[in-house]
């Protein structure tokens, strides 16, 4: 699924911050802290081969597994069925 | 200097002179690389946009001795304009971008500026480090003439009650400038430095820009603050490179399991709080660079560094700063108070300044360690955010009863809500009056706040979390 060049879902955001959380020893929650979101930033980037640019609103609504997934699939893809 | 803790409506000194910006930031070979804004900024150049920016602030109304405040992003407009402010012999004060217009109202109500320089139309970019910004010279209706004798004027966040507003003289900023130029390992002529701090506080400005400025140390500033923009910002030069930023930033950087070749890569240096020996390792180790740590505060600037990691976590006091431990806080020498307006006399007093910090001397060494705050102060990405500030917003909102506001990986409110309002009506109260980085990561509603036997508010982390579990099951 990581060569998908399709929006990105829960299921890819999910698989993109696991990475990160068993490297710092987190347990996997539906909130996002501020280094996990940056992380995410950084994966998605890479990922999809795209450099974002948010605005605040997006930027807020990303601190959830679900609010990150939507927000992504509008920027990368256009797709809202994450 | 007597009389500078009161604040007189007579003029008796003011701001100095410009010659100081000439001589210590802009003078230097018309090529030499000042900057590096997403686009390199020579010398020259810088100089030509300062005059311009200084005329343009004259045509606005401002004279030496008169008085602004910036309200501008990072940006190479910011730069511009605090220097030709500065060079005309005014008074300046900062204030962060990312303050509501509340906020800044309230600022502008208290610091009383002849002009407010914003940017001309609204910015943009939550994840942008740098912005590209035209400014805009607002005149201030009941704008008054500096009052003091200070250039720099900065907001700090107040352990109780509204923030503290610090003055620094152009002969204090030299004095640590000075500072800067003999702490040993610090960024000299030939090295770059990337740098992430904010450039409106005092390690960005001071420790990034003026120094870089100074010492012939182009400031770069990444495009934008994520991985990809500090690694390429980073990859820009084969000069030996300093990272300065927050432990925060390098906590993500060591995360990248396979980081590009930086061959100029050498050290990163943090403000704020340690890193966790973990993450020092990791990013040492990853990087092939040194990890190391500086301590200030705004009052002061730049006070004990450790600058490549050797003795984690003491800090070596930086020349010309004197310190001492009593009570297990660390206090400050400096000869007079930095504060204008009211403020709690015994933040300074007989010549010392009490940090609040929590912190040790070691006697045989002289190096301090830091320990941690005494008060309700927290560092958000780098920023201070007073808990207290917070939470007096938040029980003022309306059909708020009460509130606690308390650190547990990250900003976390508790409220009692005593009329019919929801988590959205509370969410843009805060919104209004307070910049994202002070908000709580979340706001829990609780029927009832837990109290202590005697009916005071419990702040105990783990009984309000379980308060805020039973809640929403």
């Amino acid at each position: 699924m990581s060569e998908t060049t399709a929006a990105p879902t829960r299921a890819d955001v999910v698989e993109m911050i696991s990475g990160y959380r068993a490297q710092v020893s987190k347990a996997d929650t539906e909130d996002l802290d501020s280094l996990e979101l940056a992380w995410l930033l950084h994966q998605a980037e890479q990922r999809y081969g795209v450099e974002l640019d948010l605005d605040d609103a997006d930027l807020s609504r990303m601190y959830t597994v679900a609010g990150a997934a939507e927000v992504l699939a509008d920027l990368v893809g256009g797709r809202h069925d994450g | 200097m007597p009389g500078e803790t009161h604040l007189s409506s007579v003029v008796t000194e003011a701001p100095a002179g410009g010659e100081w910006v000439d001589e210590l930031l802009l003078a230097g070979a018309d090529g030499e690389l000042a900057l590096w804004f997403g686009a390199p900024v020579d010398r020259r150049s810088l100089r030509a946009l300062v005059e311009r920016r200084e005329r343009e602030l004259v045509a606005a109304g401002l004279a030496p001795g008169g008085s602004v405040s910036l309200r501008l992003p990072p940006s190479l407009g910011f730069v511009s304009v605090l220097l030709a402010a500065w060079r005309l012999g005014g008074q300046v004060s900062l204030l962060d971008y990312r303050l509501t217009q509340h906020e800044v109202d309230q600022a502008v109500a208290r610091l009383r500026p002849q002009l407010l320089v914003q940017p001309s139309a609204p910015v943009s970019g939550a994840l942008r480090a740098l912005f590209d910004v035209e400014p805009a010279y607002l005149p201030q209706a009941g704008g008054e003439q500096a009052r003091t004798a200070h250039s720099l004027i900065q907001l700090s966040s107040g352990s109780t009650g509204p923030s503290k507003v610090i003055g620094r003289t152009a002969a204090d900023v030299i004095s640590e400038l000075e500072r800067y130029n003999r702490i040993e390992g610090i960024p000299q002529r030939g090295e770059r430095a990337v740098v992430l701090a904010s450039m409106v506080h005092v390690l960005g400005l001071v420790g990034g820009l003026l120094h870089g400025l100074n010492a012939g140390v182009p400031m770069v500033v990444p495009q934008r603050a994520t991985v990809d923009g500090i690694l390429k910002a980073l990859a820009g030069g084969d000069e030996p490179t300093t990272l300065i930023g927050v432990p925060s930033q390098a906590e993500v950087l060591a995360a990248v399991a396979e980081p590009p070749d930086l061959p100029g890569f050498r050290r990163m240096i943090t403000g704020g709080e340690l890193v966790r020996a973990e993450l020092w390792r990791a990013l040492t180790e990853g990087y092939g660079i040194t990890l190391g740590n500086m301590y200030g505060m705004t009052e002061l600037g730049v006070i004990a560094t450790d600058i490549d990691g050797e003795h984690r976590p003491a800090l070596t006091p930086a020349p010309g700063i004197a310190v001492r431990v009593e009570g297990g806080e660390v206090l400050l020498g400096r000869e007079s108070s930095p504060y204008l307006g009211l403020v709690d006399p015994s933040r300074w007093a007989d010549g010392w300044l009490r940090t609040r910090d929590a912190g040790e001397l070691d006697p045989a060494t002289g190096r301090v360690t830091i320990r941690g705050r005494l008060d309700s102060q927290v560092s958000i990405g780098g920023l201070k955010v007073d808990l207290t500030e917070v939470e007096q917003t938040l029980a003022e909102a309306p059909g708020v009863d009460a509130a606690v506001v308390l650190y547990d990986e990250g900003i976390q409110a508790y409220v009692s809500v005593s009329a019919l309002v929801g988590p959205g009506e509370i969410d843009s109260w805060l919104r209004e009056r307070l910049a994202g980085y002070k908000r709580p990561r979340a706001v829990h509603v609780l029927p009832a706040l837990p109290r202590t036997s005697s009916g005071k508010l419990l702040r105990d982390r783990a009984a309000l979390r379980s308060a805020a579990r039973d809640t929403h099951n």
